[in-house]
């Protein structure tokens, strides 16, 4: 039992020391990905189902043909439009390290 | 004194004010609670909003955070005040306001939905705060530009070893951010080749030079491999003699030379001990605009392409030196005694002279010249935005905010060890210190030599991946701020061409210490507002603001005397000097202006965060929740 205990406390050390080696090295470039995916479905959204936030700019017909696709993403998207920003929100990677 | 007492004193500190002090603040105070959902969970956008792994995040914000500022602060404070009083404030800074001011700027945005401090600030004070925080933003950024240019161009034309890792840094830089995110490599392997690659073209740098012991002769710069065709460059600059002379009243500027056995400075090409004068030649010049056409890149390639990798391998670099640095001071006590003793003076005086009559009185003056390893204005900036966003629990803020503080902390302490070991100060103390490190604990299989060229190198890849980042936010600043009254602002071009010309001025014309410790004022002075921020919050829902509001009011009235102070000296030792170059003057009355806005900054926050005070906590409305929620 105290083995096992020890071990399973070994391995929490062990993963606690892989994701804070991956939070120095790896997170930064994932986030970065994450949100340059995040602002080119940004527009993909607007064009499909721009009228959801008030921006029709696109004929139902099509906005309906793309729905089932888009439905998945239409609450963080709608969470992330229509989010007020400051400008540091936008820039958070450039205020790295000073 | 030696290097494993540093050790211990920072292991005990840390352990204490961690545990029954920041534990118990968390707890009583903030009331962290684990079932109250964070704005990561609530508004998760696939994006921003993400809930994350504390320990991913622990080591996201310490990266994040850990940079340039706790090493350069040290080595210029154990210059003017000695170790001890450096030592002091890095650990009473630290315990009672560093953390503090991280941790509660996290908190406050976790617990009004992931608002960013200017936000925060227009709702409890008053919306003109929010310009205000921009003004202190660009002029923040104007001075550490200055401060970490100016240093970084005597280091380059005074080291002719430096310049080649820095060329080959920005390759690897582009190389890296190519196969990351175009080639989608594997990270490990790339990390691997860029980070070997960059430390091996630093090392390379001193390669056929000859060094003695106390640089008497001085290298042999021109035998070098690397170095002799750098000197080469130099020499056909500088034919003509120096463009102009400037004074440093306080002998802090890289390129004034350490005090020999007799107490004496001797002579070198950039200074004249008699007059005090450090010559400014044209390859120094050049040396500036070397790394600003560097910064324009950083500024203006996108971000993943050049300035996110290139800090990237800067942070590795600094890790593998501050760490091997780290190991060398815990085993020099034992197995090199000699290495280990401190050999800079403890103590300096609480109101060391200056021979040109500038004010350096230890309060105020040493609490902004250690600005970011004791506190600092920034980290609240990035972790209202960057960190507050990704916490998945409120308890996981207090390991996250106040660890990362913490362990930042640690840069400043290490780096006063390499400083202190040296018997001189400065960048190029910091450089030899680094190399003996290197040299104990590498069992001596690192020349000292090569270690000290490790550390001149290390030095300004990690400054320089700093100022890369710097221009990037000023030429945003410039956008957001300026945009509105001229639309040019908002070209990054404009903006990036615009900022680089004010740094140059500042720099050319400038004293280095001046304007390191302006950054210093304006940084702290950024986190006594983060504090007055929270202490206004908890006022507001009714808790005690005591461990936020009396280290606000201390940092506030420190930054404003040291801010005056600076004004003062820079008129009294460079406008009303005798001799004064005419441009060492304008920089002069350019940086009092500066210091002068930033007091003007601070007092008309005082007077609308005087008003929200006495506004009755219930007249403070909650925030709405976002737009776009379900």
């Amino acid at each position: 039992m105290n083995e096992r205990a020890a071990n399973g406390r070994r391995a929490s050390v062990l993963a606690g020391l892989r994701e804070f080696l991956y939070g120095m090295t790896g997170h930064e470039f994932a986030r970065h990905a994450v949100a340059t995916r995040a602002s080119l479905e940004t527009l993909f959204m607007v064009t499909c189902v721009g009228d959801m936030i008030g921006l029709p700019v696109m004929p139902p017909y099509y906005s309906l043909r793309l729905l089932p696709f888009v439905v998945p993403e239409i609450a963080t998207w709608k969470r992330r439009v229509l989010r007020e920003r400051q400008f540091s929100d936008e820039h958070d990677f450039e205020l790295h390290g000073v | 004194m030696n290097s494993l007492w540093v050790v211990v004193i920072g292991a005990v500190v840390i352990y204490l004010a961690y545990n029954f002090y920041a534990r118990r603040i968390d707890r009583v105070v903030i009331a962290s609670d684990p079932n109250r959902a964070t704005p990561a969970t609530m508004y998760m956008d696939g994006a921003d909003f993400m809930p994350t792994s504390r320990f991913v995040l622990y080591g996201y914000h310490f990266k994040s955070i850990a940079a340039a500022g706790p090493i350069v602060g040290v080595i210029t404070a154990a210059n003017l005040w000695g170790w001890l009083p450096s030592i002091v404030w890095l650990m009473v800074g630290v315990t009672f306001i560093g953390w503090a001011s991280d941790y509660s700027a996290i908190m406050m945005a976790v617990r009004n939905d992931g608002n960013s401090l200017s936000a925060i600030a227009h709702r409890l004070i008053s919306p003109r705060t929010r310009t205000i925080l921009f003004v202190f933003i660009f002029f923040y950024l104007l001075l550490i530009g200055g401060a970490f240019v100016g240093i970084m161009a005597a280091i380059l034309d005074a080291r002719p070893d430096v310049p080649f890792g820095i060329v080959v840094l920005a390759i690897m830089g582009v190389v890296g951010g190519w196969l990351i995110y175009r080639r989608r490599a594997d990270l490990i392997m790339v990390t691997l080749l860029i980070v070997v690659v960059t430390l091996a073209a630093m090392a390379l740098g001193p390669l056929g030079v000859k060094f003695s012991p106390n640089n008497q002769p001085p290298p042999t710069w021109s035998t070098g491999v690397v170095s002799g065709p750098v000197l080469g460059i130099n020499n056909a600059l500088n034919g003509g003699g120096p463009i102009y002379s400037v004074v440093d009243p306080t002998n802090a500027d890289p390129r004034v030379p350490p005090s020999g056995p007799d107490g004496k400075r001797p002579q070198t090409k950039a200074y004249n001990p008699a007059t005090g004068a450090i010559n400014v030649f044209p390859s120094f010049l050049f040396w500036c605009l070397f790394l600003l056409v560097f910064a324009y890149l950083g500024t203006n390639l996108a971000i993943w392409r050049f300035a996110q990798p290139v800090n990237y391998i800067g942070f590795w670099i600094m890790a593998l030196t501050i760490g091997l640095s780290a190991i060398g001071a815990i085993l020099a006590p034992f197995t090199n005694p000699g290495v280990a003793t401190f050999q800079v003076q403890a103590i300096t005086g609480f109101a060391p002279t200056q021979a040109t009559g500038a004010i350096q009185w230890l309060w105020p003056m040493l609490f902004v010249t250690i600005a970011c390893g004791a506190i600092s204005g920034w980290h609240a900036l990035f972790g209202s935005v960057g960190t507050a966003r990704q916490l998945e629990y409120e308890t996981d803020a207090l390991p996250v905010g106040g660890g990362g503080m913490f362990s930042e902390n640690t840069l400043g302490l290490l780096s006063l060890t390499a400083v202190a070991i040296t018997g001189a100060a400065g960048a190029g103390a910091f450089a030899g210190g680094v190399g003996k490190l290197l040299n104990v604990a590498t069992f001596g299989a690192l020349p000292v030599a090569f270690g000290t060229a490790l550390g001149f190198g290390s030095f300004v890849v990690i400054v320089l991946t700093v100022v890369q980042l710097v221009f990037r936010v000023m030429r945003v600043t410039l956008g957001e701020w300026l945009g509105e009254w001229w639309v040019g602002f908002k070209n990054q071009h404009v903006s990036s061409v615009f900022g680089s010309i004010l740094v140059l001025a500042l720099v050319l014309s400038g004293t280095w210490v001046y304007l390191w410790q302006l950054f210093g004022a304006s940084n702290q002075l950024l986190a006594a507002l983060s504090l007055l921020l929270v202490t206004l919050w908890l006022r507001s829902a009714g808790r005690n603001p005591a461990f936020a509001g009396i280290p606000m009011v201390f940092m506030y009235v420190t930054t404003v005397a040291a801010s005056l102070i600076t004004a003062y000296n820079l008129y009294a030792t460079i406008v009303t000097r005798a001799g004064s170059a005419a441009i060492s003057v304008i920089g002069a009355w350019a940086m009092i202006i500066v210091a002068l806005l930033l007091v003007a900054a601070a007092l008309l926050i005082a007077w609308d965060a005087w008003k929200a005070w006495t506004r009755r906590p219930a007249e403070v409305q909650p925030q709405p929740a976002p737009a776009g929620g379900d």
